[in-house]
Parts: C-alpha cells; sequence; structure tokens
C-alpha cells in the first residue's frame, strides 16, 4: 500500500509503542514517570494559567453581557448556598421524623473534613471532563475521595492521585455516574454526564417536578448520601412512560470553578458502584 | 539542536493544550493544539521531527491530562501516513490544502478515537451527535487556527516542505 510506503517500519513501531504504553500504564509502571513529569511541568502550567485564566476572564465577561455574567454568577452562587441550606434543613427534618438510619448518618457528618485545592488544568471534550488539582497523595489524597465546591456540591471524584497532584472526573464526564434521589419524595436515579458536559438524571421514576433538589443517595458505597447536586431543570415525557427524560441543572458551575474540597473522611466502599 | 528544539515545543504544546485550550472553547469543543505543532512541524520542519515528537506529544499529552499515551499515540499516528500519501497519489491540492486536510483528517480520526474510548467506558453517543457535536465543530476550529498560524509563517519566509520521506527511510536525509 502506498500509504505505507517508506513509513511502514515507523507505523508499526508506534503501533507496538502503543501497546506497551497500554500495558505498562495497566500495571502501574508509568505512574512515577508520570509524577515526576508533573512536577516539572508544573511551574509553567502556573504561569500559562496565571497569563491566561485573566484574559479569558476578561473575554467572557466582555460588554454589557458581562456585567450580566458577573451578577449572574453572584447569584448562582447565593442560590447555590441557599439551596444547600434548604436541602440541609429538608434533610434534618427527614431525618427528625424518624429515619434512624439516617440520623445516625447526618451524626457522621460532623466530622467531615475536607483538603483545599486549586484546579490546575483540565481535560474536556464533548464527552470528556477530567480536571487536575494541585493536591496529591502528600496531601492525603486518596483514589475514590469525593470532592466538592466551595459551597459543598458535588463536582466529581478523584480517579488518579500522584505525590503532588490528582486528577478529578467530574459528574458532568459522560463515564460518570451517581446514584441520586430526589430531596423529599425519595424518588432514586442514576445522575449521569451527557455529550456537552450536561447532567441527566435517569431511571428515575415518580412524581419529578422541575426545580426538584437533586441529591446524592450513597447506594453503592461511591458517595456519602445527601451531597447537593443540582435542581430538575427540564422534565419530558408522558404520564405513560415508564421512564422520564430529566435533564439537570448542576448546582455550581463547574466547568468555571477554579477552587475545590476534597472531601478526606469520607473512603468509598469498593463495590464498583455508583461510580 | 533543531530535534532537541522540537521536542521542548512538543511538550510546552502539550501542556498549552491542557492549561489554555480549555479556557477558550467554541461550540463545545477545544482546538487541538498538539496536533497542530505536530502538523505545522511536519509541514515546514521535516517529517523525522514529527517522527520523534508524535510518541513524546503522546506520552506528554497522557501523562498531563490522565489519558492512556497508547490511545492518543494511536489518534495522531495517521499524520505522516497520510500526508505522504496525499503527496505521492499526486492530489492537485497545493501545500496548504495538503496540510489543511491532513489536519482535518487527522482531527477528525482522533477525536473519533477518543469519543470511542469514552463509549466503552460507558458513555451513550450516536454517531450523529459524535458528527455535529465532535468531529465538524473540532475540524472547523482547527483549521481556523491553522489559516490563523500558515498565514504568518509564509509570510515569514518559511518555506512549505514535503511530508515524504526520501529513499532510505528516517536516516536518509539526517
Amino acid at each position: 500500500m502506498l500509504i505505507f510506503q517508506r513509513y511502514q517500519w515507523w507505523v508499526a513501531s508506534m503501533i507496538g509503542l502503543a501497546l506497551f504504553l497500554a500495558l505498562a500504564g495497566q500495571v502501574g509502571v508509568l505512574s512515577p514517570f508520570q509524577g515526576v513529569f508533573l512536577r516539572i511541568t508544573s511551574p509553567v502550567e502556573s504561569v500559562l494559567n496565571g497569563v491566561f485564566r485573566p484574559v479569558a476572564s476578561v473575554l467572557s465577561n466582555a460588554g454589557e453581557i458581562g456585567d450580566l455574567r458577573d451578577e449572574n454568577d453572584r447569584l448562582r452562587l447565593e442560590n447555590e448556598e441557599l439551596r444547600n441550606q434548604v436541602g440541609e434543613l429538608q434533610q434534618n427534618a427527614e431525618d427528625i421524623k424518624g429515619l434512624r438510619d439516617a440520623l445516625s448518618l447526618t451524626q457522621g457528618d460532623q466530622s467531615v473534613q475536607y483538603v483545599a485545592a486549586d484546579i490546575v488544568h483540565r481535560d474536556a471534550s464533548p464527552f470528556t471532563d477530567v480536571v487536575t488539582i494541585n493536591r496529591g497523595s502528600g496531601d492525603g489524597i486518596q483514589v475514590g475521595m469525593v470532592v466538592v465546591s466551595t459551597k459543598g456540591t458535588l463536582m466529581g471524584k478523584v480517579t488518579k492521585v500522584t505525590a503532588t497532584s490528582s486528577f478529578v472526573r467530574l459528574i458532568t464526564d459522560t463515564q460518570s455516574t451517581v446514584s441520586a434521589e430526589i430531596l423529599g419524595t425519595g424518588a432514586d436515579g442514576s445522575v449521569k454526564g451527557t455529550p456537552n458536559r450536561g447532567l441527566a438524571f435517569e431511571l428515575a421514576q415518580g412524581d419529578i417536578q422541575v426545580g426538584d433538589q437533586i441529591v446524592t443517595a450513597g447506594l453503592g458505597g461511591g458517595y456519602p448520601r445527601g451531597l447537593p447536586i443540582g435542581r430538575v431543570a427540564t422534565v419530558t415525557g408522558t404520564s405513560q412512560d415508564l421512564y422520564k427524560k430529566v435533564t439537570v441543572e448542576p448546582g455550581v458551575r463547574i466547568g468555571t470553578a477554579e477552587n475545590v474540597l476534597v472531601r478526606t473522611d469520607f473512603i468509598p466502599e469498593s463495590l464498583g458502584l455508583g461510580d | 539542536m533543531k530535534m532537541f528544539s522540537a521536542i521542548v515545543a512538543t511538550v510546552f504544546a502539550a501542556i498549552w493544550q491542557v492549561t489554555v485550550a480549555p479556557l477558550f472553547p467554541a461550540w463545545g469543543v477545544t482546538f487541538d493544539f498538539l496536533l497542530l505543532t505536530l502538523v505545522v512541524m511536519t509541514a515546514f520542519g521535516s517529517p523525522q521531527r514529527a517522527m520523534v515528537c508524535t510518541p513524546v506529544a503522546a506520552v506528554a499529552y497522557g501523562f498531563l491530562a490522565n489519558r492512556e499515551p497508547g490511545l492518543i499515540l494511536l489518534a495522531y499516528l495517521p499524520l505522516l501516513p497520510l500526508g505522504f500519501y496525499l503527496e505521492g497519489a499526486r492530489v492537485p491540492l497545493n501545500h496548504y490544502a495538503r496540510t489543511a486536510l491532513v489536519l482535518a483528517a487527522t482531527g477528525a480520526w482522533a477525536r473519533l478515537l477518543f469519543v470511542l474510548a469514552s463509549v466503552v467506558g460507558g458513555a451513550d453517543a450516536t454517531p450523529g451527535l459524535v458528527l455535529v457535536h465532535v468531529i465538524l465543530p473540532g475540524a472547523f476550529l482547527d483549521l481556523a487556527l491553522l489559516s490563523m498560524v500558515y498565514v504568518p509563517l509564509r509570510l515569514l519566509g518559511w518555506s512549505g516542505q514535503g511530508m515524504s520521506l526520501s529513499r532510505g527511510g528516517y536516516y536518509s536525509s539526517l
């Protein structure tokens, strides 16, 4: 074949190298090299972030639209805080009514511990949403730990840890699934990332209304119960449908977040569910 | 020295890809600066440099974004054979058009491969959705960026090079 002439040995070598890299990655041989590489490149990343984040911010806030966006950002933060407070109050009310198990979980939440981290870069495409944070195993971060916004809304989960940094798969990643429920009604399902970094509430039955608060259900042991995720944005389908199509508006602007909190007190159970 | 500079530029492009590119998304996608660097390196430099820098790019990007370096390597693999094919088959295209075609085709293949990897990992995707939301906007963005880079480089006096290896392969022009 003409297309491979003179490049055939190179193409063959690269395919061999790709297989080797895939195997090496699976057995974890590459992790130490990755840690060193990330440590070496982090100063360059910091400089680029310092230069281009303000530029991106200025561009996105240009003109009158920018003023409205600023106001919207502020209102979103306030709204998120208020929603989370309402969620907590409703959660507490439910617990007081006699759900002893839930009560014990709520009492456990008093020992919640967080590590603050900055998002240093992200790998975003319509199907992928992974960020890197500047905290690693040296700061007590472990694979599976839950990452929330500075206001407590669920953002994702740690998938890989090096000495100085960690990778977090955000809930808007299409490979992310979180068992969740509607606060108050108890209708449960799964919140999944959708293409173009959206969220959908799947396999949920019951009376679901626009504006309903969605929190983690805690099923499967991958996430603690009661973490705010967002609110129902749209519900489409008829009463005949077994499952309605529900889209979710995240409680936090995941795409523009710069800081996160890693919940270090919660170690997920290794059930392979809900992650 | 030129090879070393090319490797440094490739690593820098990988850092740029995960640090700066996501700050400027358009239509839900980000431009593939790393692929653009490899294509420009091939079109204005030599295929030998791209032969070395392609695996470097895969490993650097894989480490930075926590993706499979092997998958990235396969994603960028068609770049050189495709460029060589377009020259060897005497397709009536000028240097810019050939470069643009190589970039668009390799970019489409790379994005498709990344989507397939996501699907294997549990993502839901339909062909139409992938085409409309990933392939087409990505190709448009990459070509727009190539045009922004190509013209200044030609104005600076950089001449377009061929993507074919001479007889003797990699060692022929060292």
